[in-house]
């Protein structure tokens, strides 16, 4: 568990050194063709490392229902809805709204268990953690909006 | 005006987490790397329509932008795969308040160095207490999960 965490993590550095790339891409190259530029990479290194390292499964992208492929619409949908909105309302209202919406989805699916995951029963511990992400949200909403007119962090989470 | 993007932005915020709560279930039946190229792979695809259909600027030249510019691609699967093996682990609270943490603690550091030609600035404590606050959520759950 505790590998699986600190993986984790490391993604969402990487998710980050990522945007901040991105950003200076975007700036010369425009917005949709930098996330072009990554998603189309991504296809090609994934592509390579199926064929080289993944084993066989008996179910497939083509078997599974249809409902379970929809993952890639919700970051498209997100990379379309932050280029738009960031203009309009600043970095840091763009952060802490979406980092809102994801937390609060997140404690659902994991206490309903939808999509077929494991449900997790929301306790006392876990209301605590959200209520600590709450207090870093406003934290982190001050600090971005001292230093505005800046683009990069936390935004283009989509891939 | 502006309430109606912030519901916009929370909604897809809450679309994210969608999507690494179908990228775990489905990882676990047709292989993590799998699951990974239905999301880079459906992603290519309609981005490269919506440029088709929306973009008016010209396609840049890819030789004159720095090669360093491009590894930002390399880093998308990273962040795909671990999602795919860690909600089915962690769930997606904790995985989310996970790469979270990466994040900011990056970004943090990104902003302090002045890496990847991002324009170097100052430390505001208060995004160390963010960043706090943040570990604290994360301890708090690792807690929940134990007991």
């Amino acid at each position: 568990m505790t590998l699986i965490i600190v993986l984790a993590i490391a993604s969402g550095m990487a998710l980050s050194a990522q945007a901040a790339i991105n950003g200076q891409l975007g700036q010369k190259a425009g917005v949709i063709e930098s996330a072009l530029l990554t998603f189309g990479v991504g296809t090609i290194i994934t592509g390579l490392l199926i064929f080289f390292f993944e084993p066989a499964h008996d179910a497939t992208l083509l078997t599974v229902p249809k409902w379970q492929l929809a993952g890639a619409l919700f970051g498209i949908v997100y990379m379309i809805v932050m280029v738009a909105a960031v203009p309009q309302v600043g970095v840091a209202i763009a952060t802490v709204a979406t980092i809102l919406g994801q937390m609060f989805m997140s404690l659902l699916i994991d206490t309903q268990g939808w999509l077929g995951n494991e449900p997790i029963e929301l306790n006392y511990w876990r209301i605590a953690a959200m209520l600590s992400v709450a207090c870093a949200l406003v934290c982190i909403y001050l600090a971005n909006r001292e230093s505005q007119p800046k683009e990069t962090a936390l935004t283009t989470q989509a891939s | 005006m502006n309430a109606i993007y912030v519901l916009l932005l929370v909604v897809s915020g809450m679309g994210l987490s969608f999507e690494a709560g179908l990228l775990g279930p489905l990882g676990e039946q047709v292989g993590h790397l799998w699951a990974t190229l239905s999301i880079f792979g459906v992603g290519t695809a309609l981005l490269w329509m919506i440029r088709l259909f929306t973009s008016k600027r010209k396609s840049p030249d890819w030789s004159s932008l720095p090669k360093w510019q491009l590894i930002g691609g390399l880093l998308g699967p990273v962040y795909v795969v671990a999602l795919t093996l860690a909600t089915p682990l962690l769930g997606v609270a904790m995985t989310m308040i996970c790469v979270l943490f990466g994040q900011v603690t990056k970004s943090f550091a990104i902003d302090y160095f002045g890496w990847f030609g991002v324009e170097r600035k100052q430390t505001n404590p208060l995004r160390l207490f963010g960043l706090l606050f943040i570990f604290l959520a994360l301890c708090l759950t690792y807690i929940g999960a134990k007991s």
